[in-house]
């Protein structure tokens, strides 16, 4: 007997036992599609993760330092930053101020979700340091810096709130009563992780500027933009050594940190997560799986008597065995393609609802969530499989 | 050599213990191509116990089992399967079909495993139902037919082989006379055809009908000659 008859026998013999059929069935498919589902979640949470981190900026240093007595190191942190031009691209005060923005009748303070946005005091790398690109007008320039220019760069939120489809170039705003002139707007980057805070609802000014709004000139954070991910820990190296000699311990502290690592630890958080619940999952095929070999056993003690009589009228052991092999392939394997359908439209429906963003189980996991549901089939159809096989012509007779 | 020979075959159930069974008490047999021959005896005789081991369902716990020259006992599980689905057809008493299977696939049943291609399969399966009368009831299932219809589908699937040993246990016991007479006439047929016929019954009438009548009593053969079958016949 040919491997395809086995195949039609077993397709038979499944269906005239459809309830059953579909109960086995039913295990590998819920199994299946959790594996799909979680993983593939915690895959698109991955993603969106990473395209939050490269939206903010990739290879930042971020330095915080302060001196207790009074001294300020900022000026030697910056001109440190800068010297080290061999893995510095650039390097940009990095502290922030509220406030109001007002533009004629319009009023931040008003804006149902954000309210009034973060100003950023800069220089001008602020953008290319924190991976901000002009859609239009010009950003802060290093005259701006050193002339005190009131100028504002805004994010397309807050332009969009403000001056809704006008054009603010040259439009004169008003900072804590202080009147800026917007001469540029970034272009949108925010992925829409967070419903409250928005990455476009934003402005820069001149980081001189702190001397006006915030009456200090000491800028204790810095965000230094590295030339790629290999040089990040050598300029930590660096700027650690040089503060630790500017920052004697006890009279201030310094912080110097990079995204990358973030980055890196919220990838190895989520691969945690991921073979977590993976895990979690597997366990929930494995229950199938035994079910499955449950039911193969009830089938072959069910069938014990149509077992006699095929070894009575010449089948053989091998041939008792193919076919409960093939049946219980079939039925994980049909569970299996089911499972990835419906994997692949829970991925789908939770990607949307929790992340909002589309995600499709990878072609590797459906491959191998299919393989995985046959070779659980071929493993707990294996007893069952032997056992039916190994019976007496006669004794399986006998059976009722 | 003989089609089947047996030398001193015992089977012995829970061997050693209180409850022990001799169902065989070393019987010794010769059974020639083309013989019709019928096994007589009452119930819990071991005459099904002799059918089993003639048939290779089953296998002695001591004692030679000869068939065709071959020592069965050392033959392995697919020399046997070939023996079961080439060399002997069988008719049980409880028809003993696939109740998920229609009539015709039962018959193509033991074709399957031959790997016959489904085309002639099909052919032989059909020219077997035609020849014990239920061509009309291929497509029907064992449940949807009576006792007699469902001995006569398994009497085609013994026969669709063209087996040239028929083994038939008690084929009559659940009919009626007159179906139980069609039955015989078939078995009769087959056996002018060349068959070799070993039927199984407690039947003294039936067993007449045979050349050649075998008796059993706890295990042992206590009768074995020719008879009247050209008579009553």
């Amino acid at each position: 007997m040919n491997i395809r008859q086995s195949f039609k026998m077993a397709l038979k013999s499944i269906w005239s036992n459809k309830v059953r059929s579909a109960l086995t069935m039913l295990g590998i498919i819920i199994g299946v599609a959790a594996v799909i589902i979680l993983v593939s979640v915690v895959r698109g949470q991955n993603i969106k993760m990473k395209e939050y981190y490269e939206s903010m900026g990739t290879n930042k240093v971020n330095i915080s330092a302060y001196v207790w007595n009074g001294k300020d190191v900022s000026q030697q942190l910056y001109d440190f930053c800068l010297e080290q031009s061999d893995i510095v691209v650039g390097v940009t005060p990095n502290m922030s101020t509220w406030g109001d923005i007002k533009y004629r009748a319009t009023n931040t303070s008003a804006h149902p979700t954000y309210g009034s946005p973060q100003v950023y005091y800069g220089s001008d790398r602020y953008s290319q340091c924190n991976n901000y690109t002009l859609e239009r007008g010009r950003d802060i320039s290093f005259l701006d810096v050193k002339t005190y220019n009131q100028v504002i760069v805004i994010g397309s939120k807050l332009s969009e709130y403000l001056f809704q489809y006008k054009n603010p170039i040259g439009e004169k705003i008003s900072l804590r009563g202080y009147t800026f002139e917007v001469v540029g707007v970034y272009k949108a980057k925010d992925t829409g992780m967070n419903e409250y805070w928005s990455l476009d609802y934003m402005a820069v000014i001149p980081y001189t500027m702190s001397r006006l709004l915030d009456k200090t000139t000491q800028i204790t954070e810095f965000t230094a933009k590295i030339k790629n991910a290999e040089s990040v820990n050598t300029a930590i190296t660096r700027l650690n050594d040089f503060l630790a000699k500017k920052v004697p311990e006890n009279s201030g502290y310094f912080y110097v940190y990079s995204e990358n690592q973030w980055l890196e630890q919220s990838d190895e958080q989520n691969k945690l997560m991921s073979n977590v619940l993976g895990g979690i999952a597997a366990i929930s095929l494995l229950v199938g799986g035994i079910g499955i070999m449950n039911i193969m056993l009830v089938t072959v003690r069910e069938r014990t008597r149509e077992i006699g009589i095929r070894k009575a009228i010449g089948g053989s052991r091998r041939t008792i065995l193919i076919q409960f092999l093939i049946e219980a392939a079939v039925v994980c394997g049909v569970g299996g393609v089911l499972g990835i359908l419906v994997g692949g439209l829970g991925t789908v429906i939770a990607g949307k609802k929790i992340l909002d963003i589309l995600v499709f189980p990878s072609m590797g996991m459906t491959v191998g969530a299919f393989a995985f549901s046959v070779a659980l089939g071929i493993t707990f159809g294996m007893y069952p499989a032997v056992k039916a096989s190994g019976l007496q012509p006669v004794e399986a007779l006998r059976a009722e | 050599m003989k089609l089947l020979h047996l030398t001193d075959v015992y089977k012995i159930y829970q061997e050693g213990q209180e409850n022990e069974v001799r169902a065989l008490n070393g019987v010794s047999l010769d059974i020639a191509r083309g013989e019709f021959v019928s096994i007589i005896g009452a119930s819990g005789s071991g005459k099904s116990t002799l059918m089993n081991i003639l048939g290779c369902l089953d296998v002695p716990t001591y004692g030679e089992y000869y068939l065709d020259g071959q020592l069965v006992s050392e033959l392995p599980d697919r020399r046997l399967s070939k023996i079961r689905n080439l060399e002997v057809g069988f008719i049980f008493q409880g028809f003993n079909l696939i109740e998920s299977l229609t009539a015709i696939e039962n018959v193509e049943l033991p074709l399957v495993y031959q790997g016959v291609s489904a085309r002639r399969r099909r052919e032989m399966a059909e020219d077997a139902l035609e020849r014990v009368g239920l061509a009309d009831r291929a497509k029907h299932h064992p449940s949807e037919m009576s006792g007699g219809q469902q001995q006569r589908v398994a009497i085609a699937r013994a026969i669709s082989t063209r087996a040239p040993i028929l083994m038939a246990d008690e084929p009559t016991g659940a009919l009626d006379s007159r179906t139980g007479e069609h039955v015989l006439e078939i078995l009769h047929g087959l056996h002018d055809g060349g068959t070799t016929v070993i039927l199984i019954t407690h039947n003294n009438e039936l067993a007449e009908t045979a050349e050649r009548v075998i008796r059993v009593s706890d295990g042992k053969i206590v009768q074995d000659g020719k008879t009247a079958a050209e008579v009553t016949r």
